[in-house]
């Protein structure tokens, strides 16, 4: 397989490249990156256009085209997927949590959701591998370890408090603008 | 207070510029319609609205004076992009395929214009001035048409392309000749005059291959700032080049050429090419304004030679390019009929020649020019448009 490139001034530039036999795939690159996109079935025959794409699109079905295409969907959450169902997740403890001013013994954290409280970050004091007894203040980082399920029962349990005190930047998810107004 | 025009008035100022530009593009938006290129129904807009057809009836119109620096701007923008698309290296590495082409193309075409223009009894310097109105191609019609009709992606595009780039080359050196010459007296009266006016333009070639790139990380990093300077710079050069006898049109050429080297181009040509498209209609309509249809009518005849020779001209030296390209000769005569549209560079030749102190060249080459160019602007696309009907009457057609 060739691809042969060529200027054309005032245009942008053009690539052929080979398929069968005679037969090529012409792309037209505009300067102003809009791609055409056009087949000559053999040497000698005209060019029969086959689509027009814009900049963007024509990046978009590139990598699709390269079996590359990887976009994930953006969250707010900043979550770090282990592998099988195990996911990390931090989260911001607002004022009105069950959580704030307690300990993790006494909220019961892993007994009520199944996660576990691998760090909580108190200003700029990290505390990893918290022992029960520690206690975590509203405004102060947790981080859990746990199911997916599980974290989203901890989430729901003492992070997405819905009283309009939910500061936790972030961390909320969808329709809940922190108010408690959800839209079903 | 600023009376309002009266009835057999001027229109100045905004009110002008606004009615210029209106008229200019309702009748390309008639025309377009039927399929003609915009260049000459911006020129037939500008007819319109002024002292000859406007005026003449008794109708406010527009006094070319109104807008003339703004088609001044239209000119260095048309032919600032012309040199941001213009590459040395582009040009030295066809240099051998390329070179035969442009011979070819400058010496079949050329001669034509001054034989007409011989012919026709308007002595050499006239003659000198149709040579270059019938030899210049129009890039802007023609690249148009080549995206419009899918020819783009054909191996004609590379030769025909290539040869508008030589054209360029070839017209920015003949209009620092045509400047110096059109300013008048004999051409030995002229030489400290083109000395100097080659001069000015040489250095500047020379600077926008070697001061440009490092001058360019100047030129801003926000997009309004790169469009302000880039006009600043071109603006300025080329109005030093107007002041030392230069033409202002080929200075603008060499400060595009200058930016299209660096890593700029793309982005001056994205944001710089909106500005150009509103400046140029004012010059082509400016064209207008100075065109008298009694006497484009007064030069029908030798339009039609002209066109008449010119435009088989254009097909024959097109399809010998082609064939240095190694095209087949369908491919080769699609070459020749591609090339065959004439239009703003033309225009620039007749704005030109309107400044001559001599009255016959100052009046006959325009009104000659804008004949010519609506003539075989159309002539051209309806060639291009018809390709393969004329394929199959030439017989190289091979379906």
């Amino acid at each position: 397989m060739t691809v042969y490139e060529s200027d054309l001034p005032g245009v942008g530039k053009k690539h052929e490249i080979e398929l069968h036999g005679d037969e090529r795939l012409v792309v037209v690159t505009h300067n102003t990156g809009k791609r055409e996109v056009y087949r000559r079935a053999d040497a000698d025959s005209d060019a029969e256009k086959l689509f027009e794409l814009s900049d963007g699109l024509a990046r978009t079905v590139g990598t699709v085209l390269e079996g590359a295409y990887f976009q994930p969907v953006a969250t707010e959450n900043i979550e770090t997927v282990l592998g099988g169902d195990a996911l990390i997740e931090w989260y911001e403890v607002p004022d009105h949590s069950e959580l704030a001013g307690e300990t993790i013994e006494a909220a019961d954290v892993r007994q009520r959701t199944g996660v576990s409280i691998i760090a909580v970050e108190h200003g700029d004091e990290v505390t990893p591998n918290p022992d029960p007894g520690a206690g975590v203040g509203a405004g102060d980082t947790v981080v859990v370890i746990g199911s997916r399920e599980e974290v989203d029962a901890f989430h729901a349990m003492f992070i997405d408090v819905g009283d309009g005190g939910d500061d936790a930047g972030g961390t909320d998810a969808g329709g809940d603008d922190g108010d408690g107004t959800v839209l079903d | 207070m600023a009376a309002g025009p009266t009835a057999a008035g001027d229109l100045h100022g905004l009110l002008a510029l606004g009615i210029l530009i209106a008229a200019a593009t309702a009748v390309a938006a008639v025309g377009r319609r039927i399929g003609i290129p915009t260049v000459p129904l911006y020129v037939l807009g500008g007819v319109f609205v002024g002292p000859h057809v406007a005026g003449a009836v008794g109708l406010p119109s527009i006094a070319p004076a109104e807008v003339l620096t703004l088609a001044e701007v239209g000119v260095v923008l048309l032919l600032f992009f012309l040199g941001l698309e213009f590459s040395l290296d582009r040009l030295i590495a066809a240099r051998r395929k390329l070179s035969a082409a442009a011979a070819v193309d400058l010496f079949v075409n050329f001669p034509v214009g001054v034989a007409v223009g011989l012919l026709f009894g308007l002595g050499p310097l006239g003659a000198f001035l149709v040579g270059g109105i019938v030899y210049i191609s129009s890039s802007a019609v023609i690249t148009k048409s080549l995206v419009d009709l899918g020819w783009i992606a054909d191996p004609e595009a590379e030769p025909v392309l290539g040869t508008l780039v030589a054209e360029d080359l070839v017209i920015a050196v003949y209009l620092a000749l045509a400047v110096a010459l059109v300013a008048g007296g004999s051409p030995v009266d002229a030489l400290p005059r083109i000395a100097v006016a080659l001069g000015f333009l040489i250095a500047l070639a020379v600077a926008a291959q070697v001061l440009a790139p490092r001058l360019a990380p100047y030129l801003g990093t926000s997009d309004e700032d790169l469009v302000v300077r880039t006009l600043a710079v071109a603006l300025v050069i080329s109005g030093l080049a107007l002041s030392v006898g230069a033409s202002e049109a080929v200075a603008g050429f060499f400060v595009g050429v200058g930016i299209g080297a660096t890593p700029l181009h793309d982005r001056v040509a994205d944001r710089i090419a909106p500005l150009r498209d509103a400046f140029a209609v004012v010059f082509f309509a400016w064209v207008g304004l100075n065109t008298d249809p009694v006497a484009v009518a007064g030069v029908a005849v030798p339009v039609v030679v002209a066109a008449a020779l010119s435009g088989p001209a254009k097909v024959l030296s097109g399809g010998i390019g082609g064939q240095i390209y190694g095209l087949s000769r369908r491919r080769s005569l699609r070459t020749g009929l591609a090339l065959v549209p004439r239009g703003e560079f033309s225009l620039i030749i007749a704005a030109l020649a309107a400044t001559s102190p001599n009255p016959t060249i100052a009046r006959v080459i325009p009104a000659f020019a804008v004949g010519y160019v609506l003539v075989m602007a159309f002539a051209g696309t309806l060639a291009m448009s018809e390709a393969s009907r004329i394929e199959r009457w030439a017989g190289v057609a091979d379906e």
